[in-house]
């Protein structure tokens, strides 16, 4: 419920999938609307005033891509997540270069839908600033320096990056593949849990053993970075 | 009646355009050889008779009278023709009844027409002929029957009918079988063709033992169909594979679920099952995604970010990513790297190739053993290879690794669902590179990059 009545456009010709998009997200109380193909979808996302939208790669009638395009074309921003069904190596690189924001191959999981949408919805913290603040956490992008209070973090480069990319999103469920893709710039998914190691070891660091954890587990979805309550 | 069949046939009509060809050629030859025969045989009459009227120039009338006499005595086969005429045209001496009206006076040979006139009676005959006015104003004429030619004729012909019509009939009867022989051997191909066609993929074509265009076309549909008989069954076995690999998760989850709705004591139960359950369906979708995407990159024909790609960065990015897991492990993850190389590839492919690799090794290697990530330098190129202390792959299933969905039994225990390995392979074999599996003191795997 961080961001209510955020209002989402769903562009899904499959009707049980698209329930089930539609269900989840209203759920966690987004408000939303669904086009089953690709002409009324774009005929939608014009008229509406829509925060984001979830289109599939593949609609009868004018293809997802070509929706895409359309609406950059006549100078409609609204953030847009792809979902595909395609598994071509070159089908995300396609989907980005149409104009979508993010690229979510199906199966996926519900929460990583949500997690990507949420990060869409909100903007990343002012990427001028160069001193991160979350509560007692401090990040000098300058200095190359993170403390927490009074404590000194000393973080390998890697480590400093995944600090740095989870406080702008404080707050914000982040996903495996998410953490993957964005601070390792990786867009396979490794066999063995990869992430939850990198996550422990910060964890170690930025969290000491007597002070109220900041970087949490959310079960069957990911990791949150929130200042101690 | 309807014609024969072959006669449509390719072959058939080719061998009667050659044999048409070569009759057509044929007679032109032996015009030819007409035509030279006979000029020459008319030059030569035509030489000899000049000469002969010539030599009695300027002789008297009797010498002349008796030459003529001479030249006209032997002549069985009446072809020798010579006469001596008044300078009025009046008949002296010969076998020639009168001057013939259009032949001139030249002494040059002309074709002409002469009446005969011998003790046998007179007769028509077409001649070469040469009239000369002598010294003493009388007219002598020499000729020599031109029938001769049609002799000659006669007998070219002759042996053009010899010659050519059994050429020609040789070369249709030859047509005709070649024909029914092709018919009957593509007729053949379709036969099997057609039981392929209705499933039997253990059929194939007859080759016979020489080199012909046929039986190489043959040769390629049947190693075409050694190639779709192969991954047919590797799909039937790998749709065995999907079915066992599924099987087990799912059957897992089901259970899961299973005892959660019937024993869960309170909502935490619950809770603990369900996420049990959703981390069993995880597993499935892995295998799912998995597969996609070796199917997905055993079928792409080229890469499309093609890039030159540093090895040595490859190689510390992984190694980056699995020191804390190695770590964690007590497995050493050494990285040796005194080479700069670089191929030509797709970064994410290579280092998903070169990850999957070190996760497999960092997975199979007990704690206290070590993994190390080295590239060298051959003369043909970069080579990565990845060492383990762990129990390597013995000889019998090395291959296998290559196939789908291989596990060794011994490495069912551990996490992961056996894909690793064959996602690197068909990565390697999309960059055209070479993958080894060899002994070390555990397992040794080398992607050998031979420059393109």
């Amino acid at each position: 419920m961080e961001t209510p009545l955020a209002k989402i456009l769903v562009i899904e010709d499959d009707d049980g999938t698209a329930e089930e998009i539609v269900t989840a997200l209203d759920e966690r109380g987004y408000v939303l609307d669904r086009a089953a193909d690709g002409n009324q979808g774009l005929e939608r996302a014009r008229t509406g005033a829509w925060d984001v939208l979830v289109i599939d790669r593949m609609l009868p009638g004018l293809d997802g891509l070509a929706v895409i395009e359309t609406l950059r074309g006549e100078g409609i921003r609204t953030p847009v997540l792809v979902l595909s069904a395609l598994s071509a190596v070159n089908d995300r690189v396609r989907g980005l270069r149409a104009g979508g924001d993010d690229y979510l191959a199906k199966p996926f999981a519900l929460s990583e839908l949500a997690a990507r949408l949420e990060s869409l919805l909100r903007r990343p913290a002012d990427p001028r600033e160069t001193v991160l603040r979350v509560g007692p956490l401090e990040l000098d992008l300058l200095a190359r320096a993170a403390r927490r209070g009074r404590r000194e973090l000393e973080l390998l480069p890697r480590e400093f990056q995944l600090l740095e990319y989870m406080m702008r999103r404080e707050g914000q469920v982040l996903t495996r593949a998410m953490l993957l893709e964005n601070v390792w710039n990786y867009r396979f998914v490794p066999q063995t849990n990869l992430v939850d190691v990198h996550i422990g070891r910060l964890r170690r660091k930025v969290d000491g053993s007597d002070e109220p954890p900041m970087i949490l587990s959310v079960r069957g979805a990911g990791f949150v970075l929130r200042a101690p309550a | 009646m309807r014609p024969p069949e072959f006669i449509h046939s390719t072959t058939f009509r080719w061998a009667l355009g050659v044999a048409g060809a070569f009759g057509i050629c044929t007679l032109l030859l032996f015009g030819f050889v007409y035509w030279q025969t006979g000029t020459y045989v008319t030059g030569n009459i035509d030489a000899t008779i000049a000469t002969d009227v010539h030599l009695e120039q300027n002789k008297p009338r009797e010498q002349v009278v008796a030459v003529v006499n001479e030249h006209n005595l032997e002549d069985p086969r009446r072809v020798k023709l010579a006469g001596l005429f008044e300078p009025d045209g009046r008949p002296i001496a010969g076998n020639v009844a009168a001057l013939p009206p259009g032949l001139p006076l030249d002494g040059m040979a002309h074709p002409c027409k002469l009446i005969r006139v011998d003790n046998r009676g007179s007769e028509l005959q077409n001649v070469r002929a040469v009239a000369l006015r002598l010294d003493s104003g009388d007219v002598l004429i020499i000729g020599r029957d031109a029938d001769e030619l049609g002799e000659i004729a006669d007998i070219v012909g002759r042996a053009l009918a010899l010659g050519l019509l059994p050429a020609l009939c040789l070369a249709l009867l030859t047509g005709t079988l070649l024909s029914k022989r092709a018919q009957w051997r593509i007729d053949e191909m379709n036969r099997r063709v057609q039981r392929v066609v209705a499933g039997e993929l253990k059929e194939r074509l007859p080759t016979g033992g020489y080199d012909d265009p046929l039986n190489r076309l043959a040769t390629i549909v049947n190693e075409m169909l050694d190639q779709i008989e192969r991954l047919v069954n590797e799909l039937a076995s790998v749709g065995d594979d999907i079915a066992h690999d599924l099987r087990t998760p799912l059957t897992r989850v089901r259970a899961i679920l299973e005892r959660g709705r019937d024993t869960a004591g309170s909502m935490q139960d619950l809770y603990t099952a369900t996420d049990r359950a959703i981390a069993g369906l995880d597993q499935s979708l892995t295998i799912i995604t998995a597969l996609l995407r070796i199917a997905e990159i055993d079928h792409s024909r080229r890469i499309a970010g093609m890039a030159t790609i540093q090895l040595p960065e490859i190689l510390q990015a992984v190694h980056e990513l699995y020191q804390p897991i190695a770590e964690d492990k007590g497995v050493t993850l050494k990285v040796e790297l005194d080479e700069t190389a670089t191929v030509s590839g797709d970064h994410d492919l290579l280092l998903e190739a070169v990850a999957n690799l070190v996760d497999n090794a960092v997975k199979f290697t007990p704690a206290g053993g070590s993994v190390t990530l080295r590239l060298l330098q051959r003369a043909d190129g970069p080579i990565v290879r990845v060492e383990d202390t762990g129990p390597g792959i013995c000889e019998a299933d090395r291959d296998a690794v290559f196939t789908r969905f291989y596990r060794s039994d011994r490495s069912r225990h551990a996490t992961g669902v056996g894909l690793g390995l064959n996602l690197v392979a068909a990565i390697v074999k999309l960059h055209g590179f070479r993958l080894a599996i060899m002994d070390g003191p555990g397992c040794r795997i080398e992607i050998a990059c031979p420059a393109a």
